[in-house]
């Protein structure tokens, strides 16, 4: 019986392995994190380019418009996305932004190993050198940071904390 | 550096650019005055077309555009490239990942072109 690599079975071990991440510690969780904050961001990147298209009238605008035709279309758009669901997705993405940036930057700080710890001979409970107490911290800020990002947001959009 | 060794380098790369440009974006729909009032077409400081009428904000924008099409594009592809490996996949995610965010960029610099030439 021959490997199986067919596309279907590799994709669903692979994502079973990576959308579970319990019993592998923190830095597991934030591989996981990283993944489906860096996926959702890129969805909503291309439908915010989208939307934003509309300051100018629209996918079939590729001239300069009239000043009253792109208005009276961005006026429309605003006013179609103005619903608490789309606000409950942009706080979504708020979170999911703070914490891909601030881990994102504890991951190039670790990628040019400015934040790696020395290497040492492995010893019981074989904790990796690599995990340095600044490389958690930096996890649990982005965690804090995208906390914070969610209130701000949570206000900005249905003014529930301050007027 | 091997040529995936070059696109990674350009993915932290283009991280740091995000970070700078997408402050700069943050800073100018959030902070600068009610939301409400930079979402108006025209007419408040930081009013959509405004930004765009600004040549520093509108390239920031753009500079957000190129790197965000890059850096969301290709983490888009190493995720597949992990899922699963095979040379036929390979050239098919690619491939496909390489046209969309080429795709979206042409999208979004046109925007940014014809929003700033807007009066």
């Amino acid at each position: 019986m021959g490997v199986r690599n067919s596309l279907a079975s590799s994709l669903s071990a692979a994502l079973r392995t990576w959308l579970i991440p319990r019993r592998y510690g923190v830095m597991r969780w934030s591989y996981t994190l990283q993944r489906i904050s860096g996926v959702a961001i890129t969805l909503y990147f291309v439908a915010h380019v989208v939307e934003t298209g509309n300051v100018v009238g629209g996918a079939q605008v590729w001239t300069v418009p009239s000043y009253e035709y792109a208005r009276n279309v961005w006026t429309e758009t605003v006013e179609f996305l103005a619903n608490p669901l789309f606000d409950a997705g942009l706080i979504v993405i708020g979170f999911l932004v703070f914490f891909h940036t601030v881990n994102g930057v504890r991951l190039f700080l670790a990628h040019f190993g400015i934040i790696l710890g020395k290497p040492h001979r492995p010893e019981y409970p074989y904790t990796p050198a690599s995990m340095t107490r600044l490389q958690l911290a930096l996890f649990w800020l982005s965690i804090a940071l995208a906390l914070a990002a969610l209130l701000y947001s949570v206000n900005v959009f249905f003014k529930v904390i301050l007027p | 550096m091997s040529r995936e060794a070059r696109i990674m380098f350009l993915h932290y790369i283009t991280g740091i650019v995000i970070l700078v440009a997408g402050g700069i974006h943050l800073w100018t729909v959030f902070l600068t005055a009610p939301i409400e009032e930079n979402l108006r077409f025209d007419n408040s400081p930081f009013a959509v077309l405004n930004v765009y009428r600004n040549w520093v904000l509108a390239g920031s924008l753009e500079a957000l555009l190129i790197a965000v099409a890059f850096h969301g594009f290709n983490g888009l592809r190493v995720i597949l490239l992990e899922l699963h490996q095979g040379r036929a996949w390979t050239r098919t995610v690619n491939l496909a990942v390489s046209v969309v965010a080429v795709a979206v960029t042409i999208y979004g610099t046109r925007t940014i072109l014809i929003a700033s030439q807007i009066a």
